[in-house]
């Protein structure tokens, strides 16, 4: 057990915990609870999507795989910028202009029909359940590697902390933690990226050379990780669509009070996580100069603590307090990104049960409001346990496939639906739960047979189906759509939601 | 907070965005929306799809030594960043410079309109 890490974490627990206490008293409504009052700043939410944005999966995830497998790890750390792009482009602004909590508010508020409402909660939960099983159990790892707590104790903990956080303090506290767990990763990510420059004068291309001949000729080619060539496509395509399907990033758009600011804040996080994204390639390639491939390969399993090994060795090695100092302080950094990610992930799936499932569907809106924050805080407070217990029950399955699943079943099912929805006078709810429906069947259906879950039993060639659910998907929402039927009463409606989409009149009016 | 943004939604007729729809304002705004993004969604498509694609089926080519020891690969990486990095910049003042003028032209109409009713 390091005792700096312990330290470092200790005082970034206090601060979010005295946070929460600060943001429990001033969460009374729905829209504080679910929006933090929709009143975020452009930088303020733009560094909560840099939080809500890079999981561990990117924090200590792409330092890793590029360090083990070269070009690839690289290919995986710029397809989270780019899909911004998307997320700018055709998702944010028209989101923010026509839903107010939920990803569910924007299908239902187009499509009017208790079907429609019901598949999207159906894809939210899914996505987040899958994202949030492996978030949980790779705390429940680094916590019991960190503090020699065990493996169960260390993911009750984490669930018990994400638990006070959403519960307590809704979104404006999960906000918040976002926002410093940001400022502390990109501050690690600073202090890593000047010690590791200024060990080769400041001339990165020392790096590929000597990762080149430390680990090998084919080491900076890709396919090292990513066998067959369809996989590069589907990891390209999951994350281009993927991120605007995925509820727990969108929802922070409701954050902020007006379409603009929703637009500045992605220009924001496109500048704040995209530098870090670089980054890890540059950590990766040093991480194998500074180290070399033998040490980095041993006790390392995929790859997920190369960049604090290499924060120990640049801070003057093992056995050095600047070694331990910086271990420590990478450490605690990890342990927070994966608290700030999971309760964005808790809070977003409770928007789906008690806004989405409970007010909206069952009871058709007619809730006081003071019962839907209690009814809110606590599904936060079930969800989180259930989410507790999955992430015990995970110890020593692989989950790192879920991952995958999470971002394909956003790109397959979730965003054509959204997409068509905003953008598409044809589409209807027949489209919206066949849609839904195909996307999420044959992105679970091949995953679980693939090599991701199977191994070498797998009956279907790759790990990431992405590239074979995605039209699948698309195709299940057109067919959906034409099979239903036209109405001309809900396409004439498409002339008020293209209105709503533009200008955000009345965007503050469910 | 919350209520403050209530009143100011308030304020419009139900069916405001009726002549807001018809109206050539409107189009124009649509339009101008359509002919800066439809642009700048086929260049990341294309930058960005084409990288996968090379990267899984033109793996040697990728392997092209430019500067040292970076080849073709990590220099169109790099370029995915710049490009995306650009496109938000050339987004971001497109949308401040042109659309927000015109949407608050389509804005102030429906307002004038839902007070007459």
């Amino acid at each position: 057990m390091n005792l700096i890490t312990v330290a470092m974490f200790a005082i970034v627990l206090l601060i979010s915990l005295g946070i929460t206490a600060w943001a429990a008293r001033r969460t009374r409504t729905t829209v504080d609870f679910y929006a933090a009052g929709k009143g975020l700043t452009a930088a303020q939410n733009g560094f909560a999507l840099a939080g809500d944005w890079c999981s561990a999966a990117a924090f200590l995830g792409f330092t890793g795989l590029t360090a083990l497998y070269g070009m690839d790890g690289a290919l995986y750390a710029v397809g989270p910028l780019v899909a911004f792009c998307t997320v700018l482009f055709l998702i944010a602004e028209p989101l923010r202009n026509t839903g107010t909590y939920t990803i569910g508010d924007v299908i239902m508020y187009r499509m009017r029909q208790p079907p429609a409402l019901a598949a999207a909660i159906v894809g939210t939960i899914v996505i987040n359940l899958a994202y949030l099983i492996p978030q949980m159990a790779g705390a429940g790892v680094l916590i019991k590697l960190l503090f020699g707590f065990r493996y169960d104790v260390s993911v009750m903990l984490v669930g018990l902390g994400m638990i006070v956080y959403v519960a307590a303090g809704g979104m404006l506290a999960t906000s918040w933690v976002q926002i410093i767990k940001a400022v502390l990763m990109l501050g690690a990510g600073a202090i890593v990226l000047f010690l590791a420059l200024a060990g080769v004068g400041f001339d990165p291309l020392v790096f590929f050379a000597s990762a080149e001949a430390k680990a090998g000729p084919n080491f900076l080619l890709p396919g090292n990780l990513l066998k067959n060539p369809f996989d590069e496509v589907s990891l390209g395509l999951g994350y281009m669509l993927g991120l605007a399907g995925l509820p727990h990033v969108m929802t922070r758009f409701y954050t902020v009070p007006d379409a603009t600011t929703a637009r500045r804040s992605v220009i924001w996080v496109m500048f704040l996580a995209g530098a870090f994204f670089a980054c890890t390639t540059i950590f990766g390639v040093a991480a194998v100069h500074y180290l070399g491939p033998e040490a980095l390969r041993v006790g390392n399993p995929g790859g997920n603590l190369t960049l604090p090994l290499l924060a120990q060795y640049l801070g003057g090695g093992k056995d050095t307090v600047g070694g331990q100092l910086m271990l420590g302080f990478v450490s605690a950094v990890a342990v927070a990104t994966i608290l700030a990610v999971v309760a964005g992930l808790t809070l977003a799936t409770s928007g789906a049960v008690a806004n989405d499932l409970y007010v909206n569907l069952f009871k058709k809106g007619k809730v006081e409001e003071h019962r839907q924050v209690m009814v809110a805080r606590v599904t936060a407070v079930l969800v989180g346990v259930i989410a507790t217990l999955l992430g015990i029950l995970a110890e020593g399955v692989n989950v790192a496939v879920l991952v995958i699943l999470a971002i394909c079943i956003a790109a397959s099912a979730n965003f054509p639906v959204l997409v068509l929805s905003l953008f598409w006078r044809r589409f209807n709810t027949g489209g919206v739960v066949g849609g839904m429906g195909l996307g999420l069947i044959s992105s679970v259906g091949l995953a679980l047979i693939g090599p991701g879950y199977l191994g070498a039993n797998a009956i279907w060639p790759l790990v990431n189906p992405t590239v074979v659910a995605l039209p699948l998907g698309i195709l299940g929402a057109v067919v959906g759509s034409l099979l239903a039927g036209r109405d001309p009463e809900h396409e004439k409606r498409f002339g008020e939601v293209t209105f709503r989409i533009q200008t955000g009149l009345r965007s503050n009016h469910p | 907070m919350g209520d403050a943004v209530k009143l100011s939604g308030a304020q419009i007729a139900p069916d405001a965005w009726i002549d807001g729809i018809e109206s050539a304002e409107f189009k124009t705004l649509i339009d101008a929306k359509q002919r800066s993004i439809v642009p700048m969604i086929v260049i990341y498509v294309v930058g960005y799809i084409g990288l996968s694609v090379l990267a899984g089926f033109a793996r040697n080519f990728l392997g092209t030594k430019v500067v040292g020891a970076v080849n073709l690969g990590f220099v169109l990486i790099a370029a995915n960043y710049a490009m995306s990095w650009v496109l938000a910049i050339v987004y971001a003042r497109i949308s401040a410079n042109r659309h927000d003028p015109l949407v608050k032209v389509v804005i102030d109409k429906a307002h004038a309109g839902g007070r007459a009713r």
